[in-house]
C-alpha cells in the first residue's frame, strides 16, 4: 500500500512518455526507409526499377520532350509516386548504379494536398 | 414461449479490437450458445497474389494482410519460395529472421497483455505496457527502418545487414524491457483484477483442446504441447534457446503467463542470436520460377501459420492459399464461450488474442 503511495507521487514528477509533437519534432533514424530519390543524369534507363517495384511506383513514361541523357534511346521520363511506394527499396537493390542514379532517403513524402487547401479554403 | 435472448457483441464494441461479431444465446447471465461471423476485413489478398503480383513482390503483399504478425506472413511465403527454387540461405540470414520473428512474437503478446488488462478495467497497466512496447517498436524500426511494416525479408535472405555497434544498443535495450517484463509476472500472479479474478473464467482443458484443434498459446495453455517451433527445422530456434511454456489450468490467468513466459523465453533468443551473430552475407541470390507446390508451417505469435503455394514455372503463382490461427482457433473460441458469464466475455475474448485481419484477409 505504502509503496504504490510511493510510486504514485514519484510518477507526478517523472517526464511523459509522449512527444509533443510538433513543437517537439520527432527525431528520425539516418536509415528510417523514405522517399526513394533519383538523379537523372546519372540513369541508364534500364528500367530494373520499373520491373521490381512490387507496387508499380514507377514507371518510364515516353514523352515528346525527352529528358536530355544519351543513355535515353526511347525517349522515356522518370515517374514516381510516392503515394502509390511501399518503400521497400527493391528498386535501389535492383539498379546498377545504387547511390548514384537511385537511393533511399529519410525524408517523409509530401502531404497529399495543395499548401493553400490544407484547412480547408478550396 | 422462447426463455433466451440474443445479445449481439460487435461488428463494433468497445473491447475489440477488430470488427468481429459474435452472437450470444443467453439464459439469464449463462451464454448457451455461440454464433460468430469473422469477414468483415476481407479484402481478397489471396486473389490479388495470383492475378495481380508476380511471385517476388508478393512477400510485400502478404506482409500488409496483418500488421501484428507482418515478418511471420512475409517469412512463410518467403520460404516456401526458397523451398520451389531449392536454395539454400546463409546462416547469418537465418539469425536474422529469428530475431525479426521473435521481437514480433514479444510487441504481438505485449498488445495482447495490454487489451488483457484494459479489458479488466485496468487502464493504468494498458498504458504501461503499450509505452513499454514502444522499446522493442524502437529496435525494429532500428533493424528494418520502420516501425509496423518491417519489408526485411526478401527471396534469399534478408534486405538489411546489422552491425555491432547497433547490436550492442538492441541488448541494452532488450534487457530493460526484460526487467519490465518480470514485473508484469508479479502484477499478473498477484494482482487481483488481473489473475485471482481471471482463475477459472474461460477455462478450456486438455482434452477439448485436442478436439477443437486450438493452437498457439491457447493450446499451450491448456497443457498441450504444440509449437512449430518444435518441429521444423529450416530455421535453427533450438540453436538459439527456444523452450516450450505450458501451463496446466488453460484459463484466461494461464493463457496470460504462458504469453508471458514466452516473452521471457524470445528476449533470451533475441539476446543469443545477437551475441552469436555469425559472419557472412545476408543475401543468396536464387534464380528460376517457382514449378510445383509447397506447404510451409511457421509459429506466429498466434500459432500455427500455414502456407500453400502452387507455381507452375511462372512468374504469376496459380494458387496461394493462407490458414491463419485465429481461423483455426474459431471452434474452441466458441466451446469455451460457452457455460460461462455474459459479462466475462469481453476479457475471455482479449485473452485468445484474435487476430480478425488474418482471419479474412
Amino acid at each position: 500500500m505504502f509503496n504504490s503511495f510511493f510510486k504514485a507521487f514519484t510518477n507526478l514528477f517523472k517526464k511523459p512518455q509522449t512527444i509533443k509533437y510538433p513543437a517537439t519534432p520527432i527525431e528520425k533514424d539516418k536509415d528510417f526507409r523514405g522517399l526513394i530519390e533519383y538523379e537523372q543524369e546519372e540513369c541508364i534507363y534500364c528500367l530494373k526499377c520499373e520491373k521490381a517495384c512490387p507496387p508499380g511506383a514507377i514507371l518510364f513514361v515516353s514523352v515528346e520532350n525527352p529528358p536530355n541523357n544519351e543513355k535515353n534511346k526511347k525517349g522515356l521520363k522518370y515517374h514516381y509516386n510516392p503515394y502509390l511506394c511501399i518503400y521497400c527499396s527493391e528498386c535501389v537493390r535492383a539498379c546498377p548504379k545504387p547511390n548514384e542514379a537511385l537511393w533511399q532517403s529519410n525524408k517523409k513524402p509530401p502531404i497529399g494536398v495543395k499548401e493553400d487547401e490544407v484547412n480547408g479554403v478550396l | 414461449m422462447k426463455k433466451t435472448i440474443d445479445i449481439p457483441l460487435g461488428s463494433q464494441h468497445i473491447s475489440l479490437l477488430e470488427p468481429v461479431r459474435f452472437k450470444f444465446e443467453c439464459e439469464n447471465e449463462k451464454i448457451i450458445g455461440v454464433d460468430s461471423d469473422v469477414g468483415f476485413v476481407h479484402r481478397g489478398i489471396e486473389h490479388a497474389c495470383t492475378t495481380k503480383f508476380k511471385f517476388d513482390g508478393i512477400g510485400y503483399v502478404v506482409a500488409r494482410i496483418c500488421g501484428l504478425c507482418a515478418i511471420t506472413h512475409s517469412l512463410t511465403y518467403t520460404a516456401g519460395i526458397e523451398k520451389l527454387l531449392g536454395g539454400e540461405i546463409t546462416q547469418k540470414a537465418k539469425y536474422l529472421r529469428i530475431l525479426l520473428l521473435e521481437l514480433d512474437r514479444i510487441h504481438s503478446h505485449m498488445l495482447c497483455l495490454s487489451h488483457t488488462c484494459e479489458n479488466a478495467g485496468f487502464e493504468a497497466m494498458f498504458m504501461r505496457i503499450m509505452g513499454d512496447r514502444e522499446i522493442i517498436m524502437e529496435i525494429q524500426e532500428l533493424l528494418t527502418g520502420n516501425r509496423v511494416q518491417f519489408d526485411f525479408i526478401s527471396i534469399g535472405g534478408v534486405n538489411r545487414d546489422l552491425d555491432a555497434s547497433r547490436a550492442k544498443e538492441i541488448i541494452i535495450k532488450l534487457e530493460i524491457v526484460k526487467q519490465k517484463v518480470l514485473g508484469y509476472i508479479d502484477v499478473f500472479t498477484n494482482n487481483w483484477s488481473l489473475s485471482l479474478k481471471f482463475q477459472g473464467v474461460g477455462a478450456l482443458s486438455l482434452d477439448e483442446a485436442y478436439r477443437f484443434n486450438a493452437i498457439g498459446p491457447l493450446a499451450r495453455a491448456s497443457g498441450l504441447n504444440i509449437d512449430v517451433r518444435n518441429e521444423i527445422d529450416y530455421l535453427p530456434f533450438f540453436e538459439l534457446g527456444f523452450v516450450m511454456q505450458t501451463h496446466t489450468d488453460g484459463d484466461i490467468n494461464a493463457r496470460n503467463l504462458v504469453r508471458l513466459n514466452e516473452i521471457l523465453n524470445s528476449l533470451e533468443m533475441c539476446n543469443n542470436t545477437l551475441e552469436g551473430l555469425p559472419e557472412g552475407d545476408i543475401f543468396t541470390k536464387l534464380k528460376g520460377k517457382p514449378k510445383g507446390e509447397v506447404l510451409v508451417r511457421l509459429e506466429a505469435p498466434r500459432g500455427e501459420l500455414m502456407y500453400y503455394i502452387k507455381g507452375g514455372g511462372k512468374s504469376m503463382l496459380e494458387r496461394v492459399r493462407i490458414k491463419t490461427p485465429t481461423f483455426s482457433s474459431i471452434p474452441a473460441f466458441s466451446h469455451i464461450f460457452v457455460g460461462e458469464n455474459y459479462a466475462d466475455a469481453p476479457a475471455i475474448l482479449a485473452s485468445f488474442d484474435p487476430c480478425l485481419a488474418c482471419t479474412a484477409k
